[in-house]
């Protein structure tokens, strides 16, 4: 027994640093799941506190820009008022809720970025919710609080995401590879589509998280290997992840239903 | 300010809240500077191990929460705390440990060669290790490479500055 206490008191050193290291392995390995563990609820209250004051401290130099990019959205949507009515717009409206949310800490340096946001189980957000801006699709709910949720960015390799040509109807999937946080890869569009550099790529809706149509960015170039049926395309998004603030969480009203019809045909 | 505790504390404060408040919001080619290192770079040498060990654990768990990175900064914080003292031998020639010799002394006492091999070795392997375990795959070698280089030499020109800006007089 003695030589036990001994041998801890010899090597405390190295002990420690054994034991913190195993430790932030832990920490590193459990993000890869997507109920993430409890220690995560601590930091969703204290440090995201923190943030959100920052936040409020750097919104007055954005001020500008904000008021700028609101007026557009306004104008937009004054001029598509009677188009929005008479499309299956009116549907979608029914079908998915929208809910107005603000990013209080983001990064773009990392291949597997997430971002916070401050609305959570309180304002009825859940895991697996989509998140939109005016001009893109952000990323998907991974974990909620009661105040604030944190998303799988776009700008992470793990997320694929279902989109179509907006010109000819081809789908495909979205994802990134780390290069550049302006430009993303699509992939599966078969090499009969004709596609031209220029067209813009929308979400596809096959899936129950995005709604159909939302804009996310323009193919910039686009190759055909060898003995390859389908494109490499390189897409530019149009929203500059890298300076967003303002977001929409959706929320499809319909999702469970179409879960449990899905889940009856297996 | 003699209290060894009292200037690592207030260091603590310094170093973190600039990275997280300033450096984490600022993108050069698609990475932003890493600082923070300056905490363990020029932490005192004649300190106790085991507490050393903790509290740039915790500086690294505090970061990881405001970067949204699970994890991978006090990994490669604690790697590069392993490697500290090999690297210090390396650069500074060789020096007893339980001698009390203050960092300020090393500033004073060697040329900017033997500094610059100091900040660019501790800084070149804690950047590879950050991206190593991030993207957890070597199939993005490149990927891994291309960004160790850009971040280092970033990273290495502020803080050579900034250590020679805030930290000469007290550094321990």
């Amino acid at each position: 027994m003695r030589k036990i206490v001994d041998f801890f008191i010899k090597n405390t050193d190295s002990l420690t640093f054994t034991f913190l290291l195993l430790f932030s392995l832990i920490q590193i390995i459990d993000k890869n799941y997507f109920h993430n563990s409890k220690f995560n609820f601590f930091t969703n209250s204290f440090v995201n506190t923190i943030k959100e004051n920052k936040l409020e401290l750097i919104e007055y130099f954005e001020l500008k820009k904000t008021n700028q990019s609101l007026i557009n959205e306004n104008s937009f949507l004054r001029n598509n008022t009677n188009l929005y009515l008479k499309d299956s717009f009116n549907f979608s409206q029914k079908n998915y809720l929208y809910t107005p949310a603000k990013i209080i800490s983001n990064s773009i340096k990392f291949s597997k970025n997430f971002i916070t946001i401050n609305k959570g189980t309180d304002h009825n957000i859940k895991v697996d919710d989509g998140v939109i801006s005016n001009n893109g699709i952000i990323g998907i709910v991974n974990n909620t609080s009661p105040k604030f949720s944190t998303l799988i960015s776009i700008l992470n390799t793990d997320l694929n995401i279902n989109t179509k040509v907006k010109n000819t109807n081809h789908f495909g999937s979205l994802n990134w590879d780390a290069d550049s946080y302006e430009f993303i890869n699509l992939y599966d569009i078969p090499k009969n589509a004709n596609i031209k550099i220029g067209d813009t790529i929308i979400s596809g809706g096959m899936s129950s998280i995005f709604p159909e149509n939302v804009p996310i960015g323009f193919i910039k170039s686009y190759n055909l290997p060898s003995g390859n049926n389908y494109y490499d395309i390189k897409v530019k998004l149009f929203e500059d992840i890298a300076s967003l603030k303002n977001i929409y969480v959706v929320k499809n009203n319909f999702k469970y239903e179409i879960k449990n019809l899905e889940r009856n045909n297996e | 300010m003699n209290n060894i505790n009292q200037i690592i504390f207030l260091r603590f404060v310094f170093i973190i809240a600039s990275q997280i408040l300033i450096f984490n919001n600022i993108y050069v080619f698609g990475i932003s500077p890493n600082i923070y290192l300056i905490f363990l770079l020029i932490f005192p040498l004649n300190y106790n191990k085991s507490l050393f060990y903790i509290i740039i654990f915790i500086t690294g768990l505090i970061l990881d929460f405001f970067s949204n990175s699970y994890g991978i900064i006090t990994f490669s914080l604690l790697i590069s705390c392993f490697l500290r003292y090999y690297f210090l031998m390396f650069s500074f020639g060789n020096f007893d440990m339980g001698k009390v010799r203050k960092t300020a002394d090393y500033i004073k006492e060697t040329n900017s060669y033997q500094k610059t091999t100091y900040l660019f070795l501790m800084y070149i392997t804690h950047q590879f290790i950050l991206f190593t375990v991030e993207i957890f795959s070597f199939e993005k070698f490149y990927w891994i490479i291309e960004k160790t280089i850009i971040s280092t030499i970033i990273s290495i020109i502020l803080s050579y500055i900034l250590i020679l800006i805030f930290f000469r007089k007290n550094a321990r």
